[in-house]
């Protein structure tokens, strides 16, 4: 085995995503076999409960192009696309010396940071939710009801 | 020769990014094909002998390999003497999962002892968080379990929680000669995080 180029491109982990459901991979375990390796099947799973399972190739570019201001590195963009930080504490990490390269001036108000996760939350669609919350949600509106019928 | 590209899939080429938790590495082997294969089209036999040797394994410094992308080109076809097998020269893209030293990733907490936290992101278990890269207040309780002395009062780090973590360095040691019989099972790829700093640590201490 020869390794011709290590790095001979990156790809997001929608992209990931879409190739692995192209091959015929499906939420349902049964219905992967055959069409995908178990191992195949793995991975399907973890990117089908991130970010990456909403998003859509025209949300990504319209964030790339919107966020040029805020001349982020290509690394960090991409790790924003896959991880969807949706507030500034989360975004904090991925940015590299973050309060030198983005402005926060209260006394102007001007708020990059905040302007950068206004900008996620915008464009790129939030994750499913995970199943506890869905059934949160679904015993509050019963209760809702009762409230509005009283 | 067959040249057989799937270019116009990559949708941001390298030109865009410099890292990424998912990678596409250019790969030539020389692929013996086994007999029992031979009367298959010759694309499915390759793709097949391929998957059976590189899929969920990992190459060192390439990191843990996904999927098969694409076959570039095949070559050969050559029958060496004494043997049952044709033998081709295949270049081909494997998606391999690497990520970058400074990347966040987010993992699930499976298992906590002495020696720190253990994470998995499901197709990916051996991803370690050592004593010394937890926030700089934590201490572990009777239970294992570690938790952090925030001013705001004490935070676990409870088992199945989500966690950010920084990729501080990934490891590839070299398969041991001999092991212990109560030795952990050999881990190929190795990833050592931190979840010290704002924003890392359990999603639940930072989400609105």
């Amino acid at each position: 085995m020869k390794t011709l180029q290590a790095n001979a491109g990156v790809l997001t982990n929608l992209e990931v995503l879409e190739f692995l459901r192209a091959r015929g991979a499906t939420s349902d375990p049964m219905g992967c076999l055959g069409a995908v390796a178990p191992s195949e099947c793995k991975v399907f799973d973890h990117l089908v409960n991130t970010a990456a399972c909403n998003q859509t190739r025209g949300a990504i570019d319209e964030f790339l192009k919107r966020c040029e201001k805020f001349k982020l590195a290509k690394a960090e963009k991409l790790n924003i696309i896959n991880l969807r930080p949706s507030n500034q504490a989360l975004i904090d990490p991925i940015i590299e010396y973050c309060e030198k390269r983005l402005t926060k001036d209260e006394a102007r108000g001007i708020d990059e940071v905040q302007e950068l996760v206004d900008l996620v939350l915008e464009v790129l669609p939030p994750p499913p939710a995970k199943p506890d919350e869905e059934m949160q949600a679904l015993e509050e509106t019963p209760t809702e009801k009762l409230m509005e019928e009283n | 020769m067959f040249d057989i590209s799937n270019d116009d899939n990559i949708f941001y080429a390298c030109s865009h990014f410099e890292g990424s938790m998912f990678c596409l590495s250019l790969i030539e082997h020389n692929l013996p094909l086994p007999p029992h294969l031979l009367n298959r089209p010759l694309l499915d036999a390759i793709k097949e002998e391929l998957e059976r040797l590189f899929l969920d394994k990992v190459i060192s410094n390439l990191g843990l390999c996904i999927s098969i992308y694409d076959i570039r080109t095949i070559e050969g076809g050559f029958v060496f003497p004494g043997d049952g097998s044709s033998t081709y020269k295949v270049v081909f893209r494997l998606i391999m999962f690497r990520p970058y030293v400074g990347e966040i990733l987010c993992g699930k907490l499976k298992a906590s002892d002495a020696n720190g936290l253990h994470l998995s992101l499901g197709f990916f278990d051996d991803i370690k968080v050592p004593v010394h890269l937890l926030p700089l207040k934590s201490r572990m309780g009777e239970d294992g379990i570690w938790i952090w002395e925030h001013e705001c009062g004490d935070l676990p780090m409870d088992l199945d929680e989500e966690v950010h973590f920084r990729v501080t360095k990934i490891n590839y040691p070299p398969i041991p000669v001999e092991q212990d019989a109560n030795a952990n099972p050999f881990s190929p790829m190795e990833i050592i995080g931190e979840i010290y700093g704002d924003g890392l640590g359990l999603l639940s201490w930072w989400a609105d």
